[in-house]
């Protein structure tokens, strides 16, 4: 035990190092550009970085331990939900209602991860989705809890009062958002390059090599499946205060479907494609909604137009970029690297060659 | 006629067949021989369209069918057995039988064919209706060749048959195919590890060793002349 | 009429449905391995067709051919144009392809035809039928469903097990190399394949339609609880889809009659990791019989 904490100790400190070094430069760069922006753009970065949170938990799960689930939109609600019921009486911290929901989705988590730690595949996959559809039935049921349809309120968090009175409360909240991102993609991080990431890429890739390596597979599902649970849950509180309700309506299976469409966007298993994956989520609306007032479009037509661009982009990308926005930046650069006669190798690959076929023999 | 000329086959980086030549005549047994990994399944699954070649081509009685597809290539009378689980397991003997010349859209030379495969192998049409799946490696071999009967097949693909087969059962196969190449004028490639076996009822014969052609000629030969068989042969 | 037995009637008539789903989800795994999450969403688009046909004047049965039809069409256009090209890619991937055309179905239809709740047209009357003093809570529709989810599942195993044709797709699914190597057309037995499987699934569109009423994501209920059922039946087998789906109809049922309905898709959750955690591959898995 102790050599194995040494051994993890001199690995993480020099990565740790260099992500903390990354993170503190992005915040400061944020935190800029948050003050220079007015209401409604900080109202949208702060949507950039709950998706975020939740893709990056979700690109790892499906990325590095290749687990698809269709059921994140609902461990996002468990979150919202927490915060909502949290702060239906008390007044509380944020951080405290952020953890506080951490700690719940971990939960449900941590049960339905073992619940489906020997699911596979397709069966995996159709559990998720079967949660995604339950989950926001349980709102309805138990109404007098939950809110019912109508569901519950989330009163915003005021900003401390040494910002000063003129702070904007949406100012404060793409704080809050902005840091527990850069918080939850260092960890994130660090836990890539530990032997935790490695033992679910391990997994990943052959469960029976990882098996006979020592491995603990059913240990390492559960574990993978809660890390995302919690980054879920986490970005699920965010979003009840960003967006001021918690109803079931907003987490149905199109939700946990525009997840997946985030992480696939960005490239399974890349942090950084989590984050375009997000942009592309929020903006996409922004603009088909403005291109639809332009052109005077009906509203069935606008208000469906993101989700169906949304499904086209999964089929396209699947066709053509397996590797999504993250995957073809790192063969660009591959490509302009051989170009130049730096390497004859073929690069650094995308966390999942899709491309290699296997050899018959 | 069979005509491989020039193959060269790679899978990503690795070369798997070095520019391989051979011309197999009609009515005739070539035996394919070498080590493990030396390229006579690659070759075989390069004949029958499994896997494509990067430079060369595979010609049968003068038309290239280098880039045809595999079922394609099949519907000329070509008839693929590979190597371990040939035989559609779920499916029954009959079905499996029937299955071979199902494309040819021929009822009654298709019954005709049936009968003729259960004369040849009278344990199959014991086992008429039974889950292919529990016959023996000797009925399954029958089975598949059988099946390449009822194809009406005339070149024949045979990638280790006596692959988990008794010596006994395995002679009597042996027999039965050399018949078929003199009643019907079948023309057969046998990939073998068993070399002693395949150069008994073989007319030709050629040796890969990592992908290239390193001996090449008459079976008889081959088996007869000891520096060569030592060399390249293991006995 | 016991209630337990209203509960059972019922379970029987969602069950067929679900059966229906169940088996159009099996047919396709069987043929490519793939799950095609869009099943639902198709037969959600089929539904509309046939909405659209008799909303300008057409008669009710020739808007059911009109949906089966489009079914057939849509199934056989999706496996040569989308699905075809990721065939030989990883099993992600294509799940992936699936729900972006599950996204894309549902967002396309309220485009085309309104995103408002419409209802839908029940074949027969729903009203129950009388035996001798009492009323049943069974109606002609009802037994129209069962009948024509039954005669549908008895021209499949008909085509399946006794025509040349269910044959070269019964090779086809079980090894589409040897297969190839037999002269069959497997790409073909695929697409025809993924076409009867939609084939199935527009008429679980329609008949489930009049119940659930026509939104753009009524089916995805069904597709769950036809992938329970699918699941439940272990993947491979036809027949062990059917009864998966009719024992999650009747399960819901009573869960839906005894502890509340919103908590069918509870019960249906918890029936299948109970399930899934006993056995990962199903009831009535061919798993092992394959390994041979």
């Amino acid at each position: 035990m102790v050599t194995a904490n040494l051994r993890l100790g001199r690995l993480v400190r020099p990565t740790l190092n260099r992500h903390l070094l990354l993170a503190l430069g992005a915040a400061v760069v944020l935190v800029a550009i948050s003050a220079q922006i007015g209401a409604y753009d900080d109202y949208n970065l702060t949507a950039v970085a709950i998706f975020a949170v939740a893709a990056a938990g979700l690109t790892l799960l499906t990325g590095l331990n290749g687990q698809l689930s269709l059921g994140h939109g609902a461990l996002m609600a468990v979150g919202a939900y927490t915060a909502s019921l949290l702060l239906k009486d008390h007044q509380l911290p944020v951080i405290v209602v952020l953890l506080l929901a951490v700690l719940t989705t971990g939960i449900v988590g941590i049960v339905f991860g073992y619940a489906a730690a020997r699911l596979r595949g397709p069966y995996l996959a159709g559990a998720t989705l079967t949660l995604a559809v339950a989950l926001p039935q349980l709102a309805t049921r138990y109404k007098s809890i939950f809110g019912g349809d109508a569901g519950l309120s989330v009163p915003p968090s005021a900003p401390p009062a040494w910002l000063g009175a003129d702070f904007p409360p949406e100012r404060w909240l793409a704080w809050i958002a902005l840091a527990a991102a850069v918080v939850t993609m260092v960890l994130l991080a660090n836990l890539l390059h530990s032997s935790v990431g490695r033992s679910f890429i391990a997994v990943r890739d052959n469960e029976v090599a990882a098996a006979l390596a020592g491995i603990d597979v059913a240990r390492t599902q559960v574990l993978a499946f809660v890390i995302s649970a919690s980054c879920a849950g986490l970005a699920g509180a965010l979003f009840g205060y960003w967006s001021g309700v918690t109803a079931p309506a907003g987490f149905g299976l199109g939700l946990s479907l525009q997840l997946v469409t985030a992480i696939v966007i960005g490239g399974l298993g890349s942090l950084a494609g989590a984050v375009w994956g997000s942009i592309v989520l929020v903006f996409v609306p922004t603009l088909t909604s403005g291109m639809a007032s332009s052109l005077n479009v009906p509203s069935s037509v606008a208000n469906n137009l993101p989700l169906a661009i949304y499904g086209a982009i999964l089929v396209i990308a699947m066709l053509a970029a397996p590797h999504g926005i993250q995957g073809a930046l790192t063969r660009l650069l591959a490509l302009a690297r051989t170009r130049w006669g730096h390497s004859s190798a073929s690069g650094k690959k995308g966390v999942m060659d899709w491309d290699d076929p296997a050899p018959n023999p | 006629m069979l005509e491989i000329v020039d193959l060269t086959v790679a899978y990503g980086p690795v070369m798997a067949l070095h520019g391989v030549s051979l011309t197999v005549a009609d009515s005739s047994i070539t035996a394919v021989l070498g080590a493990n990994g030396a390229g006579k399944t690659t070759l075989v699954r390069t004949i029958s369209g499994l896997v494509r070649p990067r430079s060369g081509s595979v010609r049968l009685d003068g038309r290239d069918i280098t880039r045809l597809a595999p079922e394609e290539i099949a519907r000329l009378g070509v008839a693929h057995v590979p190597q371990g689980q040939a035989v559609l397991a779920e499916l029954t003997v009959d079905e499996n039988l029937r299955l071979g010349g199902l494309w040819r859209r021929d009822p009654s030379g298709q019954r005709r064919a049936l009968a003729e495969a259960y004369e040849l192998f009278p344990p199959l049409a014991s086992r008429r209706h039974l889950a292919a799946f529990s016959l023996s490696g000797g009925e399954r071999q029958m089975l598949v060749i059988g099946r390449a009967l009822v194809a009406r097949s005339r070149v024949l693909l045979l990638d280790e048959p006596s692959l988990g087969l008794a010596r006994l059962v395995l002679v009597q196969i042996m027999a039965r195919i050399k018949t078929m190449v003199h009643e019907r004028g079948l023309t057969v490639l046998l990939i073998e590890q068993n070399a002693k076996s395949a150069l008994s009822v073989a007319d030709q014969a050629m040796v890969l060793h990592l992908g290239k052609v390193v001996v090449q000629g008459g079976a008889h030969q081959l088996l007869s002349e000891e520096g060569l068989r030592h060399a390249y042969l293991g006995f | 009429m016991s209630r337990f037995l209203v509960l059972t009637v019922n379970g029987l008539t969602q069950g067929a449905i679900y059966a229906a789903m169940a088996l159009a989800l099996v047919l396709i795994w069987r043929a490519t391995k793939v799950i095609n999450f869009a099943q639902g969403a198709m037969a959600m688009f089929t539904t509309y067709l046939a909405l659209f046909a008799i909303d300008h004047g057409a008669p009710y049965w020739l808007g059911f051919v009109v949906a089966l039809l489009s079914g057939l069409v849509l199934g056989g256009i999706v496996e040569r144009v989308i699905v075809r090209p990721v065939e030989s890619a990883p099993p992600l991937n294509v799940v992936i392809l699936t729900l972006g055309l599950l996204l894309f179905f549902e967002a396309v239809a309220p485009m085309l035809f309104g995103g408002q709740i419409r209802s839908f047209p029940p074949a027969f009357s729903i009203v129950g039928l009388h035996l001798g003093n009492s009323q049943v809570a069974f109606s002609p529709f009802d037994a129209f469903t069962l009948g024509s989810v039954l005669a549908v599942m008895i021209l499949l195993l008909v085509l399946f097990q006794r025509t040349n044709l269910g044959l070269r797709m019964r090779a086809s699914a079980f090894n589409p190399e040897v297969s190839r190597l037999l002269g069959i057309r497997v790409g073909r037995m695929l697409t025809l394949g993924w076409a009867l499987a939609s084939l199935v699934g527009a008429l679980a569109g329609v008949l489930i339609a009049p119940t659930f009423l026509l939104y753009p994501t009524f089916m995805d209920q069904v597709l769950v609880y036809g992938f329970t059922g699918a699941v439940l039946g272990g993947l491979d087998s036809a027949m062990g889809a059917v009864i998966g789906g009719l024992l999650i109809g009747f399960a819901l049922s009573y869960v839906g009659g005894y502890l509340g309905s919103d908590l069918e898709t509870v019960g249906a959750l918890v029936i299948l990791i109970a399930v899934l955690m006993v056995r990962p591959r199903g009831l009535f898995s061919l798993q092992r019989l394959r390994e041979v």
